[in-house]
């Protein structure tokens, strides 16, 4: 697998507060989903800014391709364009007026030319499935829909890697399952997808790779089961583990057979797993 | 009661301007009625600025050429301003509402809503030119206030009739505008008339912001008035400012993160969108063609 990005050794302080980045290292493969974990205030968001580029650390250094980047403004536009960052709050990110304009102002960003951006516009918004929605003003749209024009603004950049905040904040049920399907399809289609997120229930279902934060320090890293099965790290994350985690994890103290089965991550697995 | 005071005031103002024009029965059914319809139709109408947006976006001419559209009211409404007959103001604010209605399908009732506010300020501006103060009785209706004539003069019912039509006619050109286009559309057509692009950009956030802080202070009033905030007037005070403050300290905070989401969008120097370029019809340009010549050639008649 080659590596897209990585980021070694960064940290970042903001002025008032404390250090919210403490000599991070971490790598990201092209094509993996990696779920990166950790409490309120652990980091995640100040990390993800970084390896997007909007935040400078103040120490380390980040790689796109094995290309440093360096401070200059070519490289970070073209950190900002193949590292895609999906904010939290969609309200926060989108500006225009319009869901189509909205889509098209990072392709617009990137100078390209009028039938370029439309066509990158008209492909994000199928992919996103809010073609209806194209003239429809934002402050008009359900917290669901809206997830996906902030979802569709970076698909329009088309970068390789994508990294969501907090992708499942706010949203119901449905529309978690909804999301869950979206970053699928987008993983199926060749884009690597990093997210953050305190839902370990949602991060043991969709990723395969954890990264674990705690007070601005990286505390775990490694697949989502290793991740899960650490108990103290856990602990230390102010973490709980997926529930489904739990019950195998129970039964099988209960039944020395289970050791070979694959662990259930969804539902339907965990159905199957039981004969049910 | 806003209603009743708008009602009482068309009374006033229909009944004064036309004394001695018509006959007193015909006077009496056109104020009245006026007054009827113009309350009636306003009786459902509330949070103006928030339902101007939800008209123009759902209106059936919002695929009007925006360009044409923008610049013919804007011809319009100069013509009206500067025409010198009553009738340039009236047939401009009957087709502008005939437009809307039936060409636009906006409920009567949503556009006399927007109207009523402009209406209630014409009122009491036509009230203060149709009245003239004189030491002795010299008009058509003459009414002694503490020793001075308030009176109403049949020049000054001219003057009146015509002030009023041309401003109501100027903003019934604005009330189509505003309730067929939706706001990322005008600003889309001052960009292309070269309209400073600091202030195009400041257009689009603060059109954005509008609906974010709205939906936030919605928000923050409610859960103060959970708590009790406004059980009573010094509480209510001290609510109001406590939410104003947190409003102002929110919105900073919300435009640094917006301006963070901007920049992780390669967002550079200004802010641009993409424009489709929209098809200019024949019929669309016929149409603007006529009212233009109506509007015009009506300046020719006498009042």
């Amino acid at each position: 697998m080659s590596e897209i990005l990585r980021v070694e050794n960064i940290s970042y302080q903001y002025s008032h507060r404390y250090v919210a980045l403490n000599n991070v290292s971490a790598s990201f493969n092209a094509g993996e989903m990696v779920a990166i974990l950790g409490s309120n205030g652990a980091g995640k968001s100040t990390f993800l800014l970084c390896c997007n580029g909007v935040l400078r650390p103040q120490s380390g250094e980040i790689y796109y391709q094995g290309q440093k980047i360096s401070d200059s403004k070519k490289d970070i536009y073209t950190l900002r364009q193949a590292v895609g960052l999906v904010f939290q709050d969609p309200d926060s990110q989108i500006i225009a007026g319009t869901v189509e304009s909205e889509v098209s102002f990072g392709p617009m960003n990137l100078r390209l030319s009028q039938e370029e951006v439309e066509k990158r516009v008209d492909q994000a918004l199928v992919q996103m499935d809010i073609v209806r929605y194209r003239d429809y003003a934002p402050h008009y749209l359900s917290g669901g829909e809206k997830k996906r024009v902030s979802i569709a603004d970076i698909l329009a950049m088309q970068p390789e890697l994508i990294l969501l905040d907090e992708p499942t904040a706010s949203l119901d049920p449905q529309n978690i399952d909804a999301l869950e399907e979206i970053l699928h399809g987008l993983r199926n289609e060749g884009i690597t997808i990093v997210l953050s997120t305190h839902d370990a229930n949602f991060a043991y279902r969709i990723a395969q790779r954890a990264i674990v934060f705690a007070q601005g320090e990286i505390i775990a890293d490694a697949s989502v089961d290793e991740v899960f099965s650490q108990t103290e790290t856990l602990r230390r994350a102010g973490l709980k583990k997926p529930l489904l985690f739990e019950v195998y994890e129970s039964m099988q103290k209960s039944s020395t057979a289970l050791e070979s089965e694959k662990k259930p991550r969804t539902i339907e697995e965990f159905k199957n797993f039981v004969g049910v | 009661m806003f209603n009743v005071i708008t009602a009482l005031l068309i009374v006033m103002f229909t009944g004064l301007s036309l004394y001695g024009r018509v006959s007193i029965l015909l006077l009496a059914c056109v104020s009245v009625g006026m007054a009827v319809f113009l309350t009636y139709f306003n009786s459902h109408s509330h949070n103006e600025e928030l339902s101007i947006d939800i008209m123009a976006q759902t209106s059936r001419l919002r695929d009007f050429h925006p360009v044409l559209k923008f610049w013919t009211l804007i011809a319009l409404l100069f013509i009206c301003v500067a025409s010198k007959s009553v009738y340039t103001g009236i047939f401009l604010s009957i087709m502008m509402m005939t437009l809307s209605k039936f060409a636009g399908g906006l409920k009567l009732h949503n556009y006399i809503g927007v109207l009523i506010v402009p209406i209630r300020f014409l009122l009491i501006g036509g009230l203060a030119l149709l009245l003239e103060t004189s030491p002795e009785p010299m008009g058509i209706v003459n009414c002694n206030i503490f020793g001075i004539w308030l009176c109403v003069t049949p020049i000054s019912q001219i003057k009146t009739a015509l002030v009023i039509s041309r401003a109501f006619g100027a903003v019934s050109c604005l009330c189509l505008l505003s309730t067929s286009t939706p706001m990322p559309d005008i600003i889309a057509v001052l960009r292309k008339a070269h309209c400073p692009e600091f202030i195009i950009d400041l257009m689009y956030l603060i059109y954005r912001y509008i609906f974010i802080l709205t939906s936030l202070h919605h928000e923050m009033h409610n859960a103060a008035k959970s708590r009790l905030g406004f059980k009573d007037y010094r509480t209510s005070l001290r609510s109001t400012a406590m939410i104003y403050a947190s409003l102002l300290g929110r919105s900073f905070q919300f435009a640094g993160k917006n301006f963070d989401a901007m920049e992780s969008r390669c967002y550079d120097t200004g802010i641009s969108f993409l424009q489709r370029d929209h098809q200019i019809s024949p019929i669309q340009v016929f149409v603007c063609a006529v009212i233009m010549i109506v509007s015009a050639g009506l300046h020719f008649l006498p009042l």
